[in-house]
């Protein structure tokens, strides 16, 4: 059995609030899992605790046989883990090029001698960087492609949700964490990300997916399995359309609909 | 024994002006999450305006110490009332959305504008300028320590006032708003709260009781200078920040706490008091190593 | 490149022009010292946004040590210049740890109070000569006396031109380094330190060591012009680094437009130029700035000269 991501008894509290509790989860390499549940039912801790923004209080995560419980979340991401953020967390004065180039910094070469001195490589490194992401964008939107060296405040906000996918896709991670990318899309635009996005894994080859997300047919569509939490427990976990008919899911998020 | 009784008079003097002064700084923050760090000029002001106020009226032939005391008290509040209010009006809220360094670097600058001001535009502002007794100077012996009169009263004037911000804050429909606003401005609005109308009023209380730490500060060492509010305001804020911004009774045990710091290094280092205030903000620099959100720490906590 | 052999070579004419003229020249040299102490800032603030306002007393780490070192030994005065960077980047290490976890008001205050600890210091060490200072005896590299007028023929130029050459030298070489640095992966990553440490930390970029490499190269800058300046001026004193020239400082990299060297060296140019063409706001000139920064934090944020996006390809 081949889980890329193995979390046991995972838990998070904030003083008194449990906001994860006991989480069991194992997703297979390559698969898409859909991560809902209600507001503050702990999605976002979930990935932050995993990225180690928090540390766990409890339990342990294993990303492909190694435990990553406690490490910071530079060395997450160095192993292959990547994200987005609920609230959009681009540099807005930097062009979008350097946005995406922050999200491949692990292979940048960032020593100060080539950096400052004998700038060969960098320049090389440069140059690919700026092909690849050229290239990236080019599936989520070809325009935008042409763009890259303008600042990101002036593209509209689909697109910058569009290239903080990318900038977490550039460094191709074995892992990407979505946390709600259609924020702010109508539902075909949030359908085409999610197109573009599948498109993108079917490229690289054994990309892992979890997806945290409101709109419910997305989830549908694109997901093979979920997790449905409420306060911080996992409630039910199978095909959207099993859980879709449990009525304690059906109590706790979709009756809230 | 009467040497030591002397520090420790001295010591709750400069905590009481040291309390004073980060009260405002920690209402500030609290309402608008900004420091306004003309605070400790403000107070200059506002003790220059005292002393303007006392050499005109004499001038007039008041001769009354308790209605002089009165109108000059009046008139340093007043003064840092308005000046606090326009600070906040101009200065303050129009950057609101802006990074918080911005708003900490225009109150700076404001600080210096009005700093030099004084220097530049008071009557023989460059020198340090004799602030009058205006409280009864006589003093009553206790064993071989003199206990001055004046210090007395203007302890017990600062706890009053304390306490008196701190009921208003905890106790009245204005303080009520105010914490709203602090706990979360839009919240207050949906309430109801005129939002601009309590930073304002928030910024004049606070700066009013910079005026009253102004006037304390002139009366014991009985001369006022224009640079005295930047020491003053950089404890003040170092006082709100060790107690936890926001956090009013956090402001006025920092404000004790750093005048303990300093009678502390004043009486350990005998050979070198002159060290007291290296060694008072070298403590602060650690504690902020140590306690980086401060001895009590901030209310909020971040978000990812 | 070009721009800055360009503005170089300007300076190197108008000095030459001037070359007789002691008082200009000496304002030159000032303002050339001030774009290198400023340069240094401007990673730490305008890149890094690890906030200074100590940068007077990091001038004066770099000028003091210049004075102890020319007085009481023999080390050859170029390696003095860099050792008053170098006493600057390790003085800056005790603030290190509090710098690194402190953010916003909190880092303000730390070097605010390390500022006026200093101030404090300067003045109450005798061995340092109290408040009346350090006298310096005259800088000297190599086969030059930096204070000796030139000679050659009948070309005569003032003592000052030749550390208006040896400032500019530093200057531009400090220059090339801060425009490199922005042009790098690394600026890349301060840029993004600066703007949101959380998306920094999620894309591996370590927060930490890059505050501390920015933090350090920038008091280098700022000590080495401090140790120049302390030479070139033959005397230290305590009121040279108080918190209101911290504050300038400051003023100068907003004004000139945070996180662009030309802006800095702009407004370093009007900021010290000004008030000595115009002698009757000299007086005047810090309540003058205090009040033109205000005016340009609400109407003009970016400054002057605003950043331009980098351009890496
Ligand atoms: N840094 C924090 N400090 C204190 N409490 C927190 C913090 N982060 C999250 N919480 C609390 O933990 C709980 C779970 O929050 P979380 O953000 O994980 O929910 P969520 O499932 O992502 O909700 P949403 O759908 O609204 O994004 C909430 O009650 C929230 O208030
Ligand atoms: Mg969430």
């Amino acid at each position: 059995m081949s889980a890329l991501l193995r979390c046991r008894d995972l838990s998070r509290a904030f003083g008194g609030l449990l906001a994860l509790e006991g989480l069991d989860l194992d997703v297979e390499e390559g698969g898409v899992l859909g991560l809902i549940g209600p507001n503050g039912s702990g999605k976002t801790t979930f990935f932050n605790v995993l990225t180690g923004f928090f540390p766990a209080t409890r339990g342990e995560v294993l990303f492909a046989g190694e435990p990553i419980t406690g490490l910071s979340p530079q060395v997450v991401y160095r192993k292959g883990v990547a994200r987005t953020f609920q609230r959009s967390r681009l540099c807005l004065p930097l062009s979008i090029f350097d946005n995406l180039l922050i999200g491949n910094h692990k292979h940048l070469d960032h020593r100060l001698w080539s950096n400052l001195v004998d700038r060969r490589a960098l320049r090389r490194q440069i140059e690919q960087t700026f092909a690849e992401a050229r290239e990236l964008v080019r599936i989520f939107d070809p325009p935008l492609a042409d763009r890259l060296l303008e600042p990101a405040s002036r593209i509209p906000m689909i697109d910058r949700r569009r290239i903080e996918v990318c900038r977490a896709l550039i460094s191709r991670p074995r892992l990407l964490l979505l946390d709600e990318p259609s924020a702010g899309m109508t539902q075909e635009e949030t359908m085409r990300l999610m197109d573009d996005i599948l498109q993108v894994k079917s490229r690289l080859g054994g990309l892992t997916i979890i997806l945290i997300e409101h709109e419910m047919t997305v989830i549908e569509r694109v997901t093979e399995r979920c997790v449905v939490l409420n306060y911080g427990r996992k409630i039910a976990e199978g095909a959207y359309a099993e859980i879709a008919r449990t009525p304690s899911v059906r109590e706790a998020y979709l009756g809230l609909e | 024994m009467s040497i030591i009784a002397q520090y420790v008079m001295n010591g709750a003097m400069l905590g009481m002006m040291y309390a004073l002064v980060a009260v405002g700084f920690t209402l500030f923050f609290g309402v608008l999450d900004v420091i306004q760090f003309a605070h400790g000029d403000v107070l200059a002001a506002g003790a220059f305006a005292a002393l303007a106020v006392w050499l005109g009226l004499t001038r007039l032939g008041v001769a009354s110490p308790a209605l002089l005391l009165a109108l000059v008290v009046v008139a340093a509040t007043v003064a840092t009332a308005l000046l606090g209010a326009a600070v906040a009006r101009f200065l303050v809220l129009p950057l609101k959305g802006a990074p918080q360094l911005n708003v900490l670097l225009v109150t700076l600058m404001m600080g210096t504008v009005l700093r030099e001001s004084i220097r530049l535009f008071y009557p023989g502002g460059s020198q340090p300028q004799l602030f009058p007794a205006l409280l009864p100077t006589s003093s009553v012996a206790l064993g071989e320590f003199n206990l001055r009169i004046d210090n007395v009263i203007l302890l017990a004037a600062g706890t009053v006032l304390i306490a008196g911000t701190s009921l208003l804050v905890t106790r009245t429909r204005l303080g009520l708003a105010i914490r709203a606003v602090a706990q979360d401005e839009e919240t207050a609005r949906t309430m109801g709260v005129d939002f601009r109308r309590i930073v304002l009023l928030t910024f004049a209380l606070g700066s009013a009781l910079a005026a009253f730490a102004g006037v304390m500060d002139g009366l014991y060492y009985n001369e006022i200078f224009f640079g005295m509010g930047l020491l003053l305001g950089v404890i003040g804020f170092a006082a709100a920040i060790i107690g936890g911004l926001g956090n009013l009774y956090g402001a006025i045990l920092g404000g004790f706490f750093f005048a303990a710091l300093q009678t502390i290094g004043a009486v350990a280092l005998p050979f070198a008091s002159a060290y007291k205030d290296v060694f008072a903000f070298g403590v602060v620099i650690a504690l902020m190593a140590l306690r980086p959100k401060g001895l009590i720490g901030e209310r909020t906590s971040e978000r990812v | 490149m070009r721009k800055g052999l360009l503005a170089a070579a300007a300076v190197l004419a108008v000095s030459l022009a001037l070359r007789e003229d002691d008082f200009a020249l000496l304002l030159l040299t000032r303002v050339l010292i001030v774009i290198l102490a400023c340069l240094g800032l401007n990673v730490q603030f305008g890149y890094a946004g690890v906030v200074n306002f100590a940068g007077a007393t990091f001038f004066g780490v770099g000028g003091y040590t210049a004075a102890v070192l020319a007085r009481s030994t023999a080390v050859p005065h170029l390696f003095i210049l860099l050792i008053g960077g170098a006493a600057a980047a390790l003085a800056g290490t005790i603030l290190v740890v509090p710098v690194l976890r402190t953010r916003g008001h909190y880092a303000a205050l730390v070097t605010i109070a390390f500022a006026l600890l200093f101030r404090t210091f300067f003045e109450v060490n005798d061995a340092l000569g109290g408040p009346q200072g350090l006298k310096l005896p005259e800088l000297r590299i190599g086969p030059v006396h930096f204070n000796d007028a030139i000679e050659i023929g009948s070309f005569f130029a003032s003592f000052y031109l030749k550390y208006i050459v040896l400032s500019l030298l530093l200057a531009a070489l400090g220059f090339a380094f801060v425009l490199r640095l922005e042009r790098s992966f690394i600026g890349v990553a301060l840029d993004c330190i600066r703007l949101d440490e959380i998306a920094a930390a999620s894309f591996g970029v370590d927060v930490a060591r890059w505050k501390i490499v920015a933090f350090t190269l920038g008091n280098f800058l700022i000590g080495l012009a401090g140790a120049l300046s302390a030479f070139m001026v033959g005397f230290i004193a305590p009121d040279n680094y108080s918190f209101g020239e911290s504050l300038i400082f400051v003023s100068i990299l907003l004004l000139g437009g945070l996180g662009n060297p030309w802006g800095l060296s702009l407004a370093s140019a009007v900021v010290l130029l000004l008030p000595e063409k115009l002698q009757v706001i000299a007086e005047y000139r810090f309540l003058l700035f205090a009040a033109v920064v205000i005016l340009i934090l609400l109407f003009r944020p970016a400054g002057l000269l605003p950043r331009p996006l980098r351009r890496l390809t």
